[in-house]
């Protein structure tokens, strides 16, 4: 699968080939950086009263490295389809290279971060739990009620985790975990498995 | 067993014959026990014809007497000679004393639930049904390709109102089989207690 580039994009990264591969180089280092932690726009002053270049050449440089990372991160796509795709830039074969390594060595963390984004439920993180006795109560002095106290941890999106106190009784807990055996059976089950093997 | 004033002059009423003939005391006591299982208590339930000759004040007062006395001695879990000592005290006689008490036998283990449930509890699992879903892509990233499970907890008196509200949460396979192996390991342990 190869990328497509607009032409607008195309003349963003124009420039690329008349400074120093080193510096190109240092731009792509940047556009990981800010994929990581964010655009800072100080740097793109320096780095534009450094080179002589105006400001917005260097952000639509340094955007548009973010923007062939990301797509081509979000897409998967191999290495030759992405020297492919860079291909139709025109560059020098050596900056190409740099593309590359660029793309080899940060897709999986730009990957990462890419699915943080994506909208997801509040998902398992961890289950405690603990057996309990009721003894007794305000309305009934001797008792004598086994149960399973669980505290179960639920982390969300945006790092608020969520801790749900429940309770149940020693029956429905094996009915629990008889359901979910078989939530888990149905994993390795032929139908699971097709579908599995062939969506890839 | 402490019984408040207004509760043993109740007490008493009931004990004394020309009040209550034995006829009447045994539909009171029938009574008194079966409006406090029914859920919803019928507002007809002390219009009974065999009580109809005593005054209508003085049957409430001796039904709400029996009532408050009977949860009293179900919350202590009180056995016959406690029963027996505190309606001689009134005074029952033995023959009044013995219907209260076969009554009360037939009725124990329900009451014992009715007070058992009753209080303030931790939300309470009944049930959970789950999903088997394959994510492939979303907005962000392609070719995700990982198999997730939706859970959902059926949850009572899990909302202020003690509505049942359900926990709906994901989890991969593997944390799946965490979540297992942790409620198999409550369960080995629960087995393990009952065995002590």
């Amino acid at each position: 699968m190869l990328l497509v580039l607009s032409e607008e994009y195309k003349e963003h990264l124009a420039f690329l080939p008349k400074v120093d591969p080193a510096v190109v180089f240092e731009f792509g280092r940047i556009a990981v950086e800010f994929l990581k932690r964010g655009i800072n726009s100080k740097v793109y002053e320096g780095a534009a009263r450094k080179l002589g270049f105006p400001i917005t050449t260097v952000q639509h440089g340094v955007e548009g490295l973010m923007f062939l990372l990301t797509e081509s991160s979000k897409l998967m796509i191999s290495d030759i389809d992405f020297k492919d795709s860079v291909m139709v830039l025109g560059f020098s074969t050596e900056l190409n290279e740099i593309l590359l390594q660029l793309y080899v060595e940060n897709h999986s963390t730009i990957r990462s971060t890419l699915t943080q984004l994506a909208p997801s439920l509040p998902s398992y993180h961890n289950l405690e739990w603990r057996l309990d006795v009721q003894l007794g109560s305000r309305s009934m002095r001797q008792q004598v009620v086994p149960m399973v106290t669980m505290l179960l941890h639920l982390t969300t999106g945006n790092s608020d985790n969520r801790r749900c106190c429940l309770q149940t009784n020693p029956s429905t807990l094996l009915h629990l975990i008889a359901v979910l055996e078989a939530a888990l059976a149905s994993m390795k089950n032929n139908h699971a498995r097709r579908i599995l093997r062939n969506i890839k | 067993m402490e019984l408040s004033d207004s509760v043993q002059k109740g007490l008493q009423s009931i004990a004394d014959p020309s009040l209550f003939d034995l006829k009447s005391f045994t539909v009171l006591i029938d009574i008194a026990f079966r409006s406090l299982l029914s859920a919803h208590a019928d507002h007809g339930i002390l219009a009974d014809p065999v009580l109809e000759h005593i005054e209508r004040v003085l049957v409430k007062q001796c039904h709400a007497a029996a009532t408050t006395c009977i949860l009293e001695m179900v919350k202590q879990n009180a056995d016959k000679s406690t029963i027996s000592s505190c309606l001689e005290d009134l005074p029952f006689d033995a023959e009044r004393i013995e219907i209260f008490f076969k009554s009360y036998q037939n009725h124990k283990e329900e009451l014992e639930g009715v007070l058992a449930s009753l209080g303030s509890q931790l939300p309470h699992i009944n049930d959970v049904s789950w999903r088997l879903q394959y994510h492939m892509k979303n907005g962000h990233v392609h070719k995700v390709n990982e198999p997730f499970y939706l859970l959902s907890l059926n949850v009572e008196n899990g909302g202020l109102e003690g509505s049942a509200k359900d926990i709906n949460f994901s989890c991969t396979v593997e944390q799946l089989q965490d979540l297992v192996g942790k409620m198999k390991d409550a369960a080995k342990s629960l087995e393990k207690a009952t065995q002590m």
